[in-house]
């Protein structure tokens, strides 16, 4: 559901650029927050609010790879395995993850709690490796300190323990 | 440690809250240049500072300002927050810890434009940074550094934040205007120029997030002041992102023309190779420059000594590859990522790309072919200098440096289905380190 | 044609050629027009360069990191280009092996095969093999992307052709590009269709097999087709098109660039509606009604029994019981023709032919017959365009492109009618009115403008005298439409003053809609008031409703007109009297089906004597005494005159139907049995004929027709004396 309040907000960025279809994809963000991912009819609100065709939505939000196209779990764990990081080991921190989660990238655990990413540069080259939850960085991984995350999160999750 | 400029004050508690950069000094170039300047003189000033985009070309600035087309359509200044570059992390850390030095910049070179609608297209990726530079440019509206008559004067500037949603190709000046229209980003043939008609159609400045956040240090210490660091034709100070097998990577301001070797070895700095192994390769600008060979350590970083030295200064982002890595898998790593941000838009960088992956993908799991190695480099030739923008010259720049400088390494894998790095690892029965060598299989 | 100001040409050299062009010329059109073949994907001629395939590479003298596009390179003085370096085989090789990488190897079963610019360019520029020896990219074979158009996302060398026509052109961006990099592919919206009515030009600027039009595919082999240059007969626009066949059937119609008039498209009515002509319910040879029932007869039988039950009616009731109905599909010269026969050959004036109401032969205000007084060219150049109960997406498709070709030159379009239309979305301004109501949108304009405007208007005193007739009714129009509406209907007739250019258009068969009979004249008032009449990028008139609408007005399909507008003393009786008088006895019905346009379908009981013309059994042709197996438009030679006075000859296609013959010869043959002896032996005699007598085709012989045929008008006719 796109809550009316969020088509509200997309029409307001639409009339906030010089032209209304800047507005594209600052909606999809919001589009995305309000659904999880991308979906139809969060293309058609887009599409409303900014008056393209959903087509033409569609067409921008697949070139980018932040909107998701796809459900995607509660945490959204994205490892970086560019260059940088993978000259500090981040192959093995994927791996340790795939096997702590129980999933392979690009895959979401069956409960939903959490979707593992593999990504392009985030920017945290001079911290290798590193990854993010839901946005937020964590930086000079180890498999423990990578561990402790997991813990963490599944704590705020309500995880009760992992087989 | 030399005098820092860009990453001034860059620790002091708070000083991402307007009132600490303020009490730090912040704004007061605003202020001197409103006051004192002219918006021409501004120009002439960067002109003197010899202030070079940051970004990766390393274009003039204050030349860039002086191209925008004089004609009757509003002009737009885009500031280009959109650090992806593979090894490049600098933009992040100004806009997370001292943002309000980024939107300083932002109005000073508005100013001295005659921009009256500013747009800061921060990466997606980087939540933090876009929430801060949000977060400041509010500040700044609320105390008047923004919207009409900025500190009293006849000033005015809109500024609004933008955020990009995970694409590499629009740190591409043209394909960032793509996008901030709301459409793919792909990039935009040229001529015409963005200062000629750019975002909207209007005559448009596009400069990188650290290339604006130093024009306030220039304001305040004068050009001739800026001109004297750095070299005779690269002046100033930037920030090298040091990463990979060193043993302490980080964010390092220097002035242009300090040795390669110094970055990567002084304790101030890098601090040597990772495990104190040998130094195998240096990437000296991101991963879109070309390798260089462990004889270039000492090649000053500054944008003629790298040149001369055959790779680029580009953005900044110094990788070290210690002996313990083998070449093929790093090269794959970096060929997967211009094949994963090719738009697509051009023939030869999204096949070429493709077919780059794959045949190193089979190189580096031992199913490759002598002939592979050749058909790569020619593969290089039919992309590079063919594709619609730089990406696709990019993808090409690991690979032929690559090839050229571990050519028996990408052999080793065609021939005996392994890596030489592991293989040798083994044949001198070295104890393994506390993290496993990259490049084992 | 060209009417733009003589430009100094720039000189160029191209494989040592000297080249002169236009400045701005592309290199790749200069070398086009040397005679040198640069192959290209992404570049279309209609759209802008966008630079993507990679495929023109040349080599330019002096200019930075060769090789370069040519699609991308405006040419420049002294420019020295070289198609056919090392550098540049090597880099046109290159981008051929990298499209093939992913490229299905099923060319035997693809349509495009024999007709497919990546076959060809790859024989003549490609690499003779591959060094790809991984697997191809796979997707599921054909999906639709709509009821008419297939792709096939493995053909797809991603050149974005289609997307930017259906972004630029069509501006419907119902076509796509999706994902990116090399998962990049074309589609549509999820679970939407690219329902446009110009989705098909998509199928045949594809330069592979992607996008394969559903009606065509596993048809024909390009290579068995022949093509013949004509004209879509499907509505009034006259887009000139080739008409490919294979045997004894159409296949599909592609386009026939026409620069003045189709500007290189044709809409899927065009390109696929022609099952009329391949229908196995042609009729193949003549009826005659025996005892009720419609049986088949020999020609002879046929022609002989309509001349002596004609003989019969004219001696009992008089010639003036006999009438014709002519057709708005059927050739000039078979129009001409009917109306001679009717008119000299059995006496009558009671001619006449379906079409929108007109006051008169000519508008009384500019002395002009109804027509068009711009080109189609003038509504790309308008400023302003004013659609006033017409929706021509819906009637006359092409015209809507031209439209839009004008928006993005940043024109503004209007639209004033009672229902949606597709060009809404684009529109300055829409006027949803009451149906019937929007003639009197136009009334008001015109009393705002007689009553505001401080500068002496053209012909106002004229044009007041009817309006301070109708001020009732215009104030009560007023109340209707409410104050908001008025106040824009004002503006814009204020607008309409000062715009450089203003094309004012409204849709024929509105014009028959109660309350919108003055709409045609109204409309020519409008644009005289606002002098936006004979300049160019301006002018006023109807859209017609058939290929050859304004062909049958021009040539005396009218009860009060003869060939060419000239006045007749005694009118004859108009298109709804001939269907509502007693008084006639006898119908001769040609390529019409009047039956559609009475209540109950049924022609009158007073009707003695019925012959039709016509290629199927039509609701007409069932009710008729004789009817008579006629050609299609495929199957015989002829000229058409299109909305905007284009003349322009449809040329036979397919061998005609055996046993049926074209409208002209069956009124030659009528003429015969009735006792005249006409001799023409083909159209081209026909319009020698037509040209003697009518100004507006003056001179003109088949020949002068062309491929592109001409724009022949009154005044021209006039000048060239």
């Amino acid at each position: 559901m796109i809550s009316e309040q969020a088509k509200q907000r997309m029409r307001e960025l639409a009339s906030r650029y010089p032209m209304a279809r800047s507005a594209v994809m600052p909606s999809l963000h919001i589009a995305q927050q309000e659904e999880g991912y991308i979906t139809p009819e969060g293309l058609r609100a887009v599409a409303e609010a900014i008056n393209l065709t959903v087509a033409d939505v569609e067409s921008v939000a697949t070139f980018y790879t932040m909107y998701y196209q796809k459900p995607q779990g509660k945490k959204i764990i994205n490892v970086c395995t560019s260059i940088s990081c993978y000259l500090r080991n981040c192959d093995s921190l994927v791996s340790h993850l795939e096997k702590r989660l129980g999933i392979k990238r690009g895959e979401t655990t069956a409960d939903g709690n959490y979707t593992l990413n593999t990504v392009e540069c985030i920017a945290s080259c001079s911290s290798a490796p590193a990854l993010q939850v839901n946005g937020e960085f964590y930086e000079n991984l180890t498999q423990e300190s990578a561990d402790a995350l997991i813990d963490q999160l599944d704590r705020e999750l309500g995880v009760e323990k992992r087989v | 440690m030399p005098e820092m400029i860009i990453t001034k004050n860059l620790d002091v508690p708070g000083i991402d809250k307007l009132d600490v950069y303020r009490q730090n000094g912040g704004y007061e170039a605003l202020a001197k240049a409103l006051r004192e300047y002219q918006p021409d003189d501004i120009i002439e000033l960067i002109k003197t500072s010899g202030l070079r985009g940051r970004g990766g070309a390393g274009f003039p600035t204050g030349m860039k300002w002086s191209f925008l087309a004089k004609n009757d359509k509003p002009r737009y200044l885009c500031c280009n927050a959109d650090e992806s570059e593979p090894g490049t992390c600098k933009d992040r850390v100004l806009m997370e810890q001292i943002p309000h030095r980024l939107v300083e910049g932002v109005i000073i070179t508005s100013y001295a434009c005659k921009v009256h609608t500013a747009f800061i297209y921060v990466r997606g990726e980087l939540a933090k940074a876009g929430r801060e530079v949000e977060r400041a440019v509010d500040e700044a509206y609320a105390a008047g550094l923004l919207g009409k008559n900025i500190l009293g004067s006849d000033f005015s500037l809109d500024v609004i934040v933008h955020r990009g949603a995970g694409a590499y190709i629009c740190g591409e000046e043209s394909a960032l205007m793509e996008s901030l229209e709301g459409r793919r980003g792909y990039p935009r043939l040229k001529p015409p120029f963005p200062a000629v008609v750019g975002l909207y159609g209007g005559p448009t400045v596009i400069n990188n997030c650290e290339t604006l956040a130093t024009v306030p240090a220039i304001i305040a210490g004068g050009g001739d002041w800026y001109a004297s660091f750095g070299t005779e034709k690269s002046k100033g100070t930037r920030i090298f992102c040091l990463s990979g097998q060193v043993k302490k990577p980080g964010n390092y301001e220097l002035p242009l023309g300090v040795p390669l070797s110094t970055l990567i070895y002084d304790e101030q700095y890098g601090g040597g190779i990772l495990d104190d192994r040998k130094l195998k390769a240096i990437i000296p600008g991101g991963s879109s420059t070309f390798i260089l060979s462990p004889d270039k350590v000492d090649t000053p970083l500054d944008y003629e000594s790298i040149a001369a030295a055959g790779s680029m200064l580009g953005s900044g982002g110094v990788i070290v590859i210690s002996d313990a890595t083998c070449i093929v898998g790093a090269i794959l790593r970096m060929t997967e990522f211009y094949r994963d941000e090719s738009c697509g838009k051009c023939t030869p960088c999204r096949e070429g790309t493709f077919w780059m992956t794959e045949i190193l993908e089979r190189l580096e799991h031992g199913h490759g072919h002598l002939k592979d190695v050749d058909l790569l480099m020619d593969i290089c030739d039919n992309l590079a200098g063919k594709s619609f923008c730089p990406l696709g010259d990019a993808a090409t720049s690991s690979i032929t440096s690559g090839i050229r400088q571990f050519r028996e390494e990408f052999e080793y894998h065609a021939r005996y289905g392994c890596c030489m790095v592991s293989s040798n690892e083994k044949k001198q029965q070295q104890p393994t380190t506390a993290s496993e060598p990259v490049g084992t299989h | 044609m060209s009417e733009e100001k003589k430009e100094e040409l720039v000189h160029l050299t191209i494989d040592g050629m000297p080249v002169e062009v236009p400045p701005g010329t592309l290199v790749w059109a200069a070398a086009k027009q040397a005679g040198i073949e640069i192959p290209i994907y992404c570049y279309h001629e209609k759209m802008p360069p966008l630079g993507a395939c990679r495929m023109c590479f040349v080599e330019i003298e002096k200019m930075p990191k060769p090789p370069q596009t040519s699609c991308t390179t405006p040419v420049a003085e002294g420019m020295v280009v070289h198609t056919k370096t090392e550098k540049v085989l090597k880099a046109r090789k290159g981008t051929l092996e990298f499209l093939l990488l992913n490229h299905p190897l099923d060319c035997p079963i693809c349509d495009k095969a024999g007709e497919c610019d990546l076959q060809d360019f790859t024989l003549r520029h490609g690499p003779g093999n591959t060094r790809f020896d991984l697997h191809k990219r796979h997707y599921e074979k054909p999906i639709p992307v709509s009821n008419d158009v297939m792709l096939d996302r493995e053909r797809c060398i991603l050149c974005q052709r289609c997307t930017r026509f259906s972004s630029e052109i069509s501006m419907d961006n119902g076509l796509v590009m999706i994902s990116r990099g090399y998962k990049m592919e074309v589609g549509t919206a999820p679970g939407e269709a690219f329902d446009s009515v110009f989705s098909g030009n998509t199928t045949e600027i594809c330069p592979v097999g992607a996008l394969t039009a559903s009606t065509y595919r596993f048809k024909a082999r390009p290579w068995e087709l022949k093509h013949t240059a004509s004209v879509c007969n499907n509505c009034s626009v006259g887009c000139n098109a080739r008409v490919d066949t294979r045997v004894d059937r159409v296949v599909r119609l592609m386009s026939r660039n026409n620069d003045a008039v189709d500007d290189g498209w044709l809409c899927n009515r065009g390109r696929w509606e022609f099952d009329y002509v391949n229908s196995p319910q042609r009729l193949r040879t003549p009826l005659i009604r025996r005892n009720g029932q419609l049986t088949r007869a020999s020609w002879d039988e046929a022609l002989t029994h309509i001349a002596t039950r004609l003989k019969e009616i004219k001696n009992q009731h008089g010639a003036q019981a006999i009438a014709g109905i002519g057709s708005t599909r059927t050739t000039n010269e078979e129009a001409y023709l009917f109306q001679k026969l009717l008119r000299q050959v059995l006496g009558s004036n009671n001619v006449d032919h379906h079409h929108g109401a007109f006051p008169g032969v000519r508008d009384q205000l500019t002395g002009k017959p109804w027509m068009m007084t711009n080109s189609i060219v003038d509504i790309e150049r308008a400023s302003h365009i004013v659609l006033i109960a017409s929706d021509p997406y819906q009637r006359q498709p092409i015209l809507n492109l031209r439209m839009k070709k004008a928006l993005s030159k940043g024109a503004q379009i209007y639209i004033v009618n009672s229902a949606e239309t597709e060009l809404d979305r684009l529109a300055t301004l829409k006027l949803q009115v009451p149906s019937g109501s929007e003639g009197m949108a136009v009334k008001v304009m015109l009393k705002q403008l007689l009553q505001n405007a401080s500068a002496e208007l053209p012909a106002a005193e004229d044009v007041r005298t009817h309006i301070q007739r109708e001020e009732q009714a215009i104030r009560a129009a007023e109340d209707t439409f409410g104050a908001q509406m008025t106040t824009r209907l004002q503006s814009l007739a204020d607008a309409l003053l000062t715009a450089k250019g203003a094309v004012i258009l409204y849709d024929e068969m509105a014009t028959l809609t109660t309350g919108n009979q003055d709409l045609a004249a109204d409309a020519q008032a409008l644009a005289v008031l606002t002098g936006n009449i004979n300049k160019p990028g301006a002018g006023v008139g109807p859209l017609f409703e058939d290929a050859n609408s304004l062909g049958a007005r021009d040539m005396g399909l009218l009860p009060d007109a003869f060939p060419g507008y000239q006045a007749i003393d005694k009118a004859g009786l108009a298109y709804d009297e001939i269907l509502g008088n007693a008084q006639v006895k006898a119908l001769l019905v040609m390529g019409a089906n009047p039956a559609r346009h009475i209540a109950d379908g049924k022609l009158p009981g007073s009707l003695e004597f019925v012959v039709v013309q016509e290629l199927l059994l039509t609701e007409t042709a069932q009710q008729a005494d004789v009817v008579l197996p006629a050609l299609s438009f495929a199957e015989k030679d002829g000229s058409m005159t299109n909305v905007d006075h284009h003349v322009q000859a449809i040329r036979r296609a397919l061998r005609p139907l055996p046993g049926a013959k074209a409208d002209w010869e069956i009124l030659v043959a009528l003429a015969q049995y009735l006792g005249e002896t006409w001799t023409y032996a083909s159209p081209r005699d026909i319009l020698l004929e037509i040209a003697e007598q009518n100004p507006f085709y003056a001179g003109l012989t088949w020949e002068d027709l062309g491929k592109q045929g001409v724009r022949s008008l009154e005044e021209q006719e006039a000048a060239r004396v």
